[in-house]
């Protein structure tokens, strides 16, 4: 019990120091803003008419408004950004020293790891906030309200923590800056082929197989459901084990490097 | 009896083979203790096993065989209690450069779980004691080199550890700043701190240390105070700087020469090259010099220039090692990782 209480209170203290490394740069939360912001304006504006393809709205989650289909895949798209570089924080700290640091501190050394997630799913749940925000000023409208647009920002925040391992694994086995940041490119195409952009009913036969296996489009379709239908339990749930598996096997991979780089 | 705040028996540590290479035996069946309220530390060049043995120590790494106790805790077994008692400055200053002074004392005075009240008296007292205090608001990111340092030895030691670990910590500083950390050094150990320090700079293992190991290969070659080293080499060195045209020939011919004409001279310990002239060890300089200038001064040589010294710790060295401390070596791999 008190060995809990202890970690917690450890992953609290170095989230707030993670916390303030990334805000405290303000160039941080700016580009990892605003190039979604930018994205969501310009494709809402380009592709508004590709709502009336035939099929788009038939294919469900169509509420008439390309701006509405965008928003929720422009949140996944933000999030994805917002955590792509996480890995090469602990990178830095493993490089000048700091790591040991902590290592040398009588603290639970998961706690060290716990740290850089706590202010991930802060960042990841700031910005999808903010995304949403922008679009709803845009004219877009969140079918199921406050409740809806919450459990899109919660959603955000878990899909975050669970991503951030894309960058977390890769740095600490790689413990190369630079390897980590061209891995994390790799993983930009899972996100353009996800359905953030355009319905699975649009796709070719190939990339509809591919997006049964995209733990992204589960996601954003649970937001979009939240947009622009309702709740509805099952798409949700689809999400939210998405999440769960992509967070069991990117964070425990992530552990296990971590356990390795400190042994 | 003495209170031992370090004890080490035997420790090995042994690297496992990189590819295409031996496994490296970084420490090699190191014993030593360190009593309580002393200045103790390991002299050697890079590579010796200085850093390997802190980390131990520190409960980084594990060691191959041997054991180490820590304030009478074994540093496996209760690594846990171990990490409450120590301090920790390493080679390279850690610090988060996104947090003020103030902010990065506080953040590992709470990670060690010092109640609020307290931990903000500590972090004062620290601030003002390393000249910190004006500084202590802004960024450590706008920090100078010897700020950084000290700001880095203040993290070290705001939880108050029984000893502290010091791993070639003026490395990069300089000379005006290392003066200036040595004596922050010398107070904290006045305080009542035990000191375990690794360095490669003679000046500051002869200036610091009460006792001192002189490792090298992951071994202890000699141990002893620093007066006793010195004192157990028993020769002045005396150096000679000898004319020669330019060009190394006549340089070389000179020292040959010179060599030559010293062989048979009483008192002599030992006679070598070096830079410029030769270098020449004696039982007593002050003695000796009037002789050594009668044979090497005139009949073909000359005499440029003399200088005495008392034996310093690099003589230390060169006796027990066979060459001197300062050859630098690139022994760090490089970690790419793949």
């Amino acid at each position: 019990m008190t060995a809990a209480v202890g970690f917690l209170r450890e992953t609290w203290i170095l989230g707030g120091r993670s916390l303030r490394r990334f805000y405290r740069v303000p160039a941080n939360p700016v580009s990892t803003l605003l190039f979604p912001l930018i994205q969501l304006f310009v494709f809402s504006q380009l592709f508004k008419d590709i709502v009336s393809l035939p099929g788009f709205v038939a294919s469900g989650n169509g509420s008439g408004s390309y701006l509405d289909y965008l928003a929720p895949g422009q949140v996944a798209f933000t999030v994805f950004f917002a955590v792509a570089w996480s890995g090469s924080t602990l990178l830095v700290d493993w490089r000048n020293g700091y790591l040991d640091k902590l290592r040398a501190s009588p603290i639970n050394r998961l706690a060290i790891l716990a740290g850089e997630l706590v202010p991930l799913f802060m960042v990841s749940m700031a910005m999808a906030a903010a995304i949403l925000i922008l679009a709803v000023l845009l004219g877009a409208h969140v079918a199921t309200g406050l409740p809806g647009a919450l459990a899109i920002v919660l959603l955000g925040g878990g899909f975050g923590v669970a991503w951030a391992g894309t960058s977390m694994f890769p740095a600490l086995v790689t413990r190369n800056e630079q390897a980590t940041g061209t891995l994390a490119m790799l993983f930009m195409p899972i996100a353009f082929m996800s359905t953030a952009f355009v319905p699975v009913a649009l796709m070719p036969g190939w990339l509809q197989t591919v997006n049964d296996w995209n733990p992204i489009s589960y996601v954003i379709e649970a937001m979009r459901s939240l947009m622009t239908v309702g709740f509805e339990g099952d798409v949700i749930g689809r999400a939210l084990v998405a999440v769960l598996i992509l967070g069991v096997v990117l964070q425990g991979a992530t552990l296990w490097a971590f356990r390795r780089l400190t042994a | 009896m003495t209170q031992h705040v370090v004890e080490v028996e035997e420790l090995v540590k042994v690297y496992p083979a990189a590819r295409g290479g031996e496994p490296v035996r970084a420490v090699d069946g190191i014993s030593f203790a360190v009593a309580s309220g002393e200045f103790f530390g390991f002299l050697g060049p890079n590579g010796a096993g200085k850093t390997t043995t802190i980390r131990i120590l520190a409960t980084l790494a594990r060691s191959t065989s041997g054991a180490a106790t820590v304030a009478g805790l074994d540093v496996v077994r209760d690594a846990a209690a171990v990490r409450s008692r120590i301090g920790l400055a390493m080679q390279t200053v850690a610090l988060e450069n996104m947090l003020t002074g103030r902010e990065n004392l506080e953040l590992i005075g709470r990670l060690h779980g010092m109640p609020a009240g307290e931990l903000r008296r500590r972090v004062d007292e620290l601030l003002e004691l390393m000249n910190l205090t004006a500084a202590a608001r802004r960024l450590v990111g706008t920090y100078s080199g010897g700020m950084r340092r000290r700001l880095d030895l203040a993290t070290a030691l705001v939880h108050r550890p029984a000893v502290l670990f010091l791993d070639e910590p003026t490395e990069g500083l300089d000379p005006q700043s290392r003066a200036a950390f040595w004596e922050e050094l010398v107070r904290i150990n006045r305080a009542g701190t035990t000191m375990f320090l690794t360095t490669h700079y003679m000046e500051e293992a002869d200036r610091l240390c009460d006792r001192l190991a002189i490792v090298d290969a992951g071994r202890i070659v000699v141990e002893g105070t620093p007066r006793e080293l010195k004192r157990s080499v028993g020769a002045d060195a005396v150096e000679i700087a000898l004319a020669h045209l330019d060009g190394a020939e006549s340089l070389a011919a000179a020292q040959a020469l010179a060599l030559t004409r010293l062989a048979g001279v009483a008192g002599i310990v030992s006679a070598e090259v070096s830079a410029g002239g030769i270098a020449v060890g004696v039982a007593n300089a002050h003695a000796a010099v009037p002789a050594l200038l009668r044979e090497l001064d005139g009949n073909g040589l000359g005499v440029t220039g003399l200088t005495m010294r008392e034996p310093s710790l690099d003589d230390v060295f060169l006796r027990y090692c066979g060459r001197h401390i300062r050859t630098e070596e690139a022994d760090r791999p490089l970690e790419t990782g793949w």
